[in-house]
């Protein structure tokens, strides 16, 4: 039987004496959901530790308390991941956001989890280096999230996801153990097998994660961006297959749908962007001899394919103007509506047009707004739909749309999630994708390092739930 | 909402080519050679490989590096998928056959270079890469000196991110740096002034060799030891195994040293007083080693329980 909030708050408070413990109304309210926010889960308290050290302390006390532990960075997660499904304790780790080290010359980094990813760029940034992945909650989102959910971004196509840059992990275990999993040298450490493997993308369901060494790269010497728009999904389709297949490696391969476009253009990060039209977004990076070579064949493939509004520059304040209305577009759904589910499916880039129209064609005929902006280059779709759960009905069609393109997506050879994780708003389609053996498999993982399933319970697994 | 009905039987790969995604499926016996042969006709590559002869279930037990990996990342970041048998003789499909995923924990990459410990291959889903139709590789040859101021614009500048490989080569003459270049015809002679600049910069001599097209995989062979450490530390631990009498090919960025043995010296009783006052070392730093001639040593205190707990979910039927 947990024990009552009463009971909790006083251990709380003794095990991070430094740091803080919220349980107001008002206090909790702001940790009861993710970035997709229809669903609300009020945890019973909330802990900031002070530092690492107070994440230890509480790590070595939280079995004891007898109720579910949920860790949190910056709450951007899409999935409905640090949020407390079950109850309990919500451990917010903003606090651990030290930049301990940078080796330019060894092209890592050692990073404690709760740094913002943007914060990290910028340190970088006068070393010549940068850290590839790019999720557009940047800004905010902290290094601990992108780890527990392998986060990605739009620069994924060339550069890889987070668990490509992942060298070590320091984890904290709630029997009180911390262990090193790999380090600077990104290799096993002294393990026999690499334990950071599943540490990376585990969504909070093994071990509190205190620190990083990631790798590191230099920077582009020279970039050109592209947007280009297309009237249909068959002949972006086309524009995508043909740079995928280029050797100018894209860096970044981007696709919004009409809808999208209007969103942004409707806002104050407008840019100029034809609304009528499916657009495409993409960029070239490299040394100038070569990259500025690349402009004319990469313009030719977008022409080639069917658009008849070319446009690129290499001009930083343009190209950046032009991501920013990209990346804020995600964020703009949440003014039109009040409520959206965005999905994160991965399919094979040849079933582009064929599975987004069965998805335009779903929503339209159950009367929910979809709306498509997402990463092409790596074929993850992030189809949007927009809703109100207040009102009777929109929730449950939204899930019925979610389900049937799952399956469409699986019968297509695609996954379920590309870089947002399961969370708990995924966790029912997991027995679609894995069969009696891997599903076992997938049940060992947290029964090695959570077997009472304390952390984060019903996420990733929809039965993983916690019994005091 | 309803749950969904959870399947009943694994969904494995079958063999595939996928041109547009640059993915293919084939068994895990399938050779370098026999790879490139089936990849060349799609204008793709897997360009991981080191030994024309070795299947790629040896390559990927032998190493979690190839010279390559300095461009495209390791063997783990281009495998999507395999096909496992487990020890109870049934087959779990691992990963996917999309280029990325969130979809539950990772066992792909923990099982991928673990050998035959937890069950063994049967077919690989790869990530291909566009093959560009020219393939030349470039030797620098100089001074101690001249060889490392030539690896700070070949690692540091904006050229990195476009040479296949930069590899450093000690224990087999003198030391040199070797180059690998992939590239639209087109573009060679960028390629080529570039790499003069960085060698002519540094007092030390420029080689460039086109080869013929289709290119060949490396034919480095298989390494008998691989190690790894940081990338500011790679050429150190070559030239420190090299005064062994050892080839190495240290892959500058990626922090791997590859270690060529003589046939009559690849075996424990040479490895591993090689190895054992490297050890520490790596280790403090979050590296590691292996050796394919080797058994993997045992499991440290800690893992022993969470192995246990894994192999009663692999060998269970």
């Amino acid at each position: 039987m947990p024990a009552p909030t009463s009971a909790l708050l006083p251990r709380l408070h003794a095990l991070v004496p430094r740091g803080r413990v919220f349980s107001s109304p008002a206090q909790l309210a702001g940790y009861a959901s993710d970035a997709l926010g229809y669903k609300s889960y009020t945890p019973d308290a909330v802990v900031l530790p002070a530092d690492a050290e107070e994440l230890a302390a509480f790590m070595q006390g939280a079995r004891s308390l007898g109720v579910p532990v949920i860790l949190r960075g910056a709450g951007t997660s899409l999935s409905g991941g640090p949020v407390a499904a079950q109850g309990g304790v919500v451990v917010h780790t903003s606090s651990l956001k030290a930049i301990r080290s940078i080796s330019p010359d060894g092209f890592w980094c050692e990073v404690e989890c709760g740094v913002p990813l943007n914060t990290l760029d910028a340190a970088l940034k006068p070393h010549g280096l940068f850290y590839p992945p790019d999720p557009s909650s940047g800004p905010v989102c902290t290094l601990g999230g992108n780890v527990a959910t392998n986060a990605g971004g739009a620069h994924c196509f060339r550069y890889g996801v987070t668990s490509n840059y992942v060298l070590g992990v320091e984890a904290l275990l709630l029997d009180g153990s911390l262990h090193r999993f790999g380090g600077p040298a990104g290799g096993r450490g002294h393990w026999r097998e690499d334990w950071k493997r599943f540490m990376i993308g585990s969504e909070g369901t093994l071990a509190a994660f205190t620190r990083f060494w990631l790798r590191l790269l230099p920077l582009p010497e020279k970039v050109w961006t592209f947007r280009a728009t297309y009237p249909d999904l068959r002949s972006i389709e086309a524009a995508i297959h043909g740079l995928v297949a280029h050797s100018a490696y894209p860096a970044a391969i981007e696709m919004l749908d009409p809808r999208a476009v209007t969103i942004v253009e409707n806002s104050p990060m407008a840019v100029g962007l034809p609304r009528d039209s499916f657009l495409l977004l993409t960029e070239i990076d490299g040394p100038a001899p070569l990259v500025d070579a690349r402009v004319e064949p990469i313009a030719e493939i977008l022409r080639s394919t069917g658009s008849n509004d070319v446009a690129f520059s290499d001009q930083d304040h343009l190209r950046q103007k032009l991501w920013k209305a990209r990346k804020a577009a995600g964020g703009l759904l949440g003014q039109i509506s009040p409520d959206f589910l965005v999905q994160d499916a991965v399919i094979p880039k040849r079933a582009l047009a064929d599975i987004l129209q069965f998805l335009y064609d779903e929503a339209d005929a159950a009367s929910i707004p979809a709306v498509n902006l997402f990463h092409a280059g790596d074929g993850n779709l992030h189809p949007n739909f927009l809703f109100d759960s207040r009102k009777p009905g929109d929730l449950e069609k939204v899930e019925l749309i979610s389900a049937r393109l799952m399956q469409r997506v699986l019968d297509a050879g695609g996954t379920l999630s590309g870089e947002h994780g399961i969370g708990n708003d995924k966790a029912a389609y997991m027995p679609l994708v894995f069969g009696p053996d891997s599903l076992r498999l997938q049940w060992a993982v947290p029964a090695a390092f959570n077997p009472a399933h304390q952390l984060n319970p019903l996420k990733v697994l929809t039965a993983r739930r916690f019994t005091p | 909402m309803k749950a969904p009905q959870p399947l009943t039987s694994e969904r494995l790969f079958t063999e595939f080519v996928d041109p547009v995604d640059a993915t293919l499926c084939v068994p895990a016996n399938t050779t370098a050679a026999q790879l490139q042969a089936q990849t060349a006709t799609h204008h793709l590559r897997f360009p991981l490989l080191a030994d024309p002869a070795a299947s790629l279930a040896e390559h990927f037990a032998a190493a979690t590096h190839a010279p390559a990996s300095h461009r495209f990342g390791a063997h783990c970041d281009n495998v999507l998928g395999i096909n496992w048998r487990l020890p109870s003789g049934r087959t779990a499909r691992i990963g996917e056959r999309v280029v990325k995923t969130t979809t539950g924990y990772d066992w792909l990459r923990f099982l991928l270079h673990s050998g035959s410990r937890f069950g063994e291959p049967l077919d690989y889903v790869l990530r291909l890469r566009p093959d560009s139709r020219f393939h030349a590789v470039a030797r620098i040859d100089g001074s101690a000196t001249s060889l490392h101021a030539c690896l700070h614009p070949l690692l540091r500048g904006g050229w990195m991110h476009w040479w296949d490989a930069v590899d450093y080569i000690a224990g087999d003459g003198p030391p040199f740096l070797r180059i690998a270049i992939h590239c639209p015809p087109h573009e060679a002679d960028a390629f080529q002034n570039e790499l003069s600049r960085i060698a002519s910069q540094s007092r030390a001599q420029l080689t460039f060799t086109p080869s013929a097209f289709p290119s060949a995989p490396s034919t480095d062979g298989l390494p008998d030891i691989v190690l790894k450490t940081t990338p500011d530390r790679t050429t150190a631990l070559a030239d420190a195994l090299a005064r062994h009498s050892v080839r190495c090919v240290a892959l500058c960025y990626s922090g791997v040293v590859h270690a060529h043995l003589p046939p009559e010296r690849a075996r424990a009783e040479h490895i591993l007083p090689l190895i054992q006052p490297l050890a520490p070392d790596l280790h403090a730093l979050g590296g590691d080693w292996r050796s394919r001639h080797l058994p993997p040593p045992p499991p440290a205190t800690a893992e022993a329980a969470w192995l246990r707990t894994l192999e009663d979910a692999l060998h269970a039927h």
